[in-house]
């Protein structure tokens, strides 16, 4: 069982008239909300909160890639795991990811990912992502061809981690006469392969087939992730092996205080910042970014999105976050992590306008009181 | 020519390894009818009305209703070829064109691919360039209740029904969303225009009767304006009180329109604009 802290580094000062004003945190939310004195100071918060992994005892660290938004301002998770790389000794840096599509030429991602994997002395995971459906709005990339970009990009990375250079790449979207990216990762044959996704079968079969691991996207009801995980577990077996624990990852808001009541108290005003004003807009689809079957599945799936759930017992039911006293987290957690059959908790310990002290406490607290329980119920053969 | 019942029948047809669905209903000199960005491809009132007067032929574009062949188009140019094929497969040449929005984009790539082909040619609300001071509206929306009271001046006039579906409930929502998946592959970037049509427009020699509504907020008749001037052979027609939805919303002075231009008789008087 691997722990990971994963930190979205959200605006944490949207105006007081956000609800009434803007219909989305994403995409369109004038950046002069955005104040850059204000901005670095929370930079180096959320770098300090990610730094304090290691000596907490986690496995690792996560930082993604966003645009545009309030929800997530690292548009560059590459220049987040490069400090993290140079301030950290021991843990593993998950970038999750790069959205593939939006670099160009993707050698880029090759390049970078491979130059962390180097500072960082081999603790590199690779994540290899489509990019939500706002980043198609931000970005002006044609989101019908976003699936093939994606693969086309994916083999192309592999490919410079793999191949050696210079080789000659005359795909359909990328035409690149000479390929030879220095420098080279440090793990062999290639640091490993996280993909993230929210349940597209083609995504699930994809990752199964490739040998790399599936890491769940949150803020859907506990019931979406059994399906998706089991639908991947199928997918190993038809590939001819069993899918290992470590392949699937479960991403989950987590706080901890010394008793339920405190704990919801503390958590609820930030929680509510976070899902009420920073997941609005998030889940825009773009036409032709899945299937027109998909997205009338996905539709579906939405009923049960976070952002439309609106009671305490709704979010406890459907495990949306995971809030409470140690004891409440533990005996949850182990119960979920059993349920699902996952090796990776990536737990959101700060969310939303969640500010530093608690943020710290909540991840101490779950560091010392909580972790080792999970190590020991959730240990190999015990899941 | 007074067919009161017009019945219309479906074939399919191979064009180039695409399966292309084609609605052909009417009696008459024949009418080739490029449908929008919308996908109008069942058999609508106004093409029932229009089959009162001409042969309608109305093929869903590749990735529209239940024709096939995305995956071959890249871009309008890939559109506009693909035309190229159908209009030779199924020997026309010199045939007049209706063309709705990016219908009516289409149209004009195909004329000046291939200028022979069209006879003469009916823009409503044509998409295809860029009017600095007049922007596109954002057509990729998610909400189908944003979307009508884009393209509708009155949001709440029976016809809306006829051309969208308002709820995810709706049987059409999957066709709807095929046609925002095509639509996105040739207009999503540059977006529903294409940077170097203005400079090939003189080499539309046909003419050309230019259709648009006075309130349309998706494409504004700015857009109109600037086709009438740049293209050689054309005059506007502007309507009033009316969105982008020109064949829905005004549908008999739309047909009117078609059936005089092709200078044919009307049945009914024009009416004042």
């Amino acid at each position: 069982m691997q722990f990971f802290v994963f930190h979205l580094m959200p605006w944490d000062r949207l105006p007081d008239d956000f609800d009434e004003k803007y219909k989305s945190a994403w995409t369109w939310l004038p950046n002069s909300t955005f104040e850059p004195v204000h901005g670095g100071e929370l930079y180096n918060r959320y770098l300090d909160e990610l730094v304090l992994a290691e000596p907490l005892g986690f496995d690792g660290v996560c930082v993604n890639e966003h645009h545009q938004n309030a929800y997530g301002t690292m548009p560059s998770p590459n220049l987040m795991a490069s400090i993290l790389a140079r301030q950290t000794k021991r843990v593993k840096i998950a970038v999750v990811g790069n959205a593939l599509p939006l670099y160009n030429p993707p050698t880029r991602v090759a390049e970078e990912f491979a130059m962390i994997d180097c500072i960082s002395g081999g603790r590199l995971i690779a994540g290899l992502v489509v990019g939500g459906g706002p980043e198609y709005y931000s970005f002006t990339v044609n989101p019908t061809f976003a699936r093939e970009m994606y693969s086309e990009a994916l083999d192309l990375v592999l490919r410079c981690w793999t191949e050696p250079g210079p080789f000659e790449h005359y795909g359909k979207h990328w035409k690149l006469k000479y390929v030879n990216p220095w420098p080279r990762p440090i793990q062999t044959p290639h640091p490993p392969i996280w993909v993230p996704g929210a349940g597209s079968r083609e995504t699930i079969e994809m990752v199964a087939a490739r040998r790399f691991s599936y890491m769940g996207i949150p803020y859907f009801h506990i019931d979406f992730f059994q399906r998706n995980f089991d639908m991947f577990r199928d997918a190993c077996e038809k590939n001819g092996y069993t899918a290992d624990p470590l392949q699937l990852g479960w991403l989950c808001p987590i706080y901890v205080a010394d008793t339920d009541e405190q704990a919801w108290a503390e958590y609820e005003p930030h929680f509510n910042y976070f899902r009420k004003k920073l997941l609005k807009g998030l889940t825009v689809f773009p036409p032709g970014y899945t299937s027109a079957k998909s997205m009338i599945g996905i539709n579906q799936a939405l009923k049960q999105f976070l952002l439309n759930v609106e009671t305490r017992e709704e979010i406890e039911k459907g495990a949306y976050a995971i809030v409470g006293s140690p004891e409440t987290v533990r005996d949850r957690l182990t119960e979920y992590i059993k349920r699902l059959g996952v090796g990776n908790l990536l737990g959101l310990f700060q969310l939303g306008t969640l500010p530093a002290d608690l943020t710290q406490k909540n991840m101490t607290l779950f560091a010392e009181k909580v972790m080792p329980a999970l190590r020991q119920n959730c240990a190999p053969g015990r899941l | 020519m007074s067919i009161s019942t017009a019945s219309f029948e479906t074939l399919k047809l191979e064009v180039a390894g695409k399966e292309i669905h084609m609605n052909v209903g009417g009696a008459g000199a024949p009418l080739i009818y490029l449908h929008s960005a919308g996908g109008e491809t069942e058999w609508m009132p106004f093409h029932k009305s229009l089959s009162q007067h001409f042969r309608v032929h109305a093929p869903a574009h590749p990735g529209f209703g239940r024709s096939t062949g995305l995956e071959q188009i890249d871009d309008i140019h890939d559109m506009a070829w693909h035309y190229v094929d159908l209009f030779e497969q199924l020997g026309w040449q010199q045939v007049p064109v209706v063309g709705f929005s990016l219908g009516a984009w289409i149209a004009l790539e195909i004329a000046i691919l291939r200028p022979g082909l069209i006879s003469q040619l009916v823009l409503v609300a044509a998409a295809g360039i860029r009017v600095e001071g007049a922007p596109v509206a954002e057509l990729f929306l998610s909400d189908f209740k944003e979307a009508r009271d884009l393209v509708f001046f009155d949001p709440e006039s029976p016809v809306v029904k006829t051309a969208m579906p308002l709820t995810f409930d709706d049987s059409r929502v999957l066709m709807w969303m095929r046609a925002q998946e095509a639509t996105a592959r040739v207009g999503w970037t540059p977006y529903l225009h294409n940077p170097k049509l203005p400079q090939h427009l003189h080499r539309v020699q046909c003419p050309v009767e230019i259709i648009w509504g006075r309130n349309d907020k998706l494409i504004p008749v700015a857009h109109g304006e600037y086709y009438a001037q740049n293209l050689p052979n054309a005059s506007l027609t502007v309507l009033e009180q009316c969105g982008h939805m020109v064949p829905f919303e005004k549908q008999e002075e739309f047909v009117q329109a078609v059936v005089e231009f092709n200078g044919l008789e009307s049945g009914t008087r024009r009416t004042a604009k």
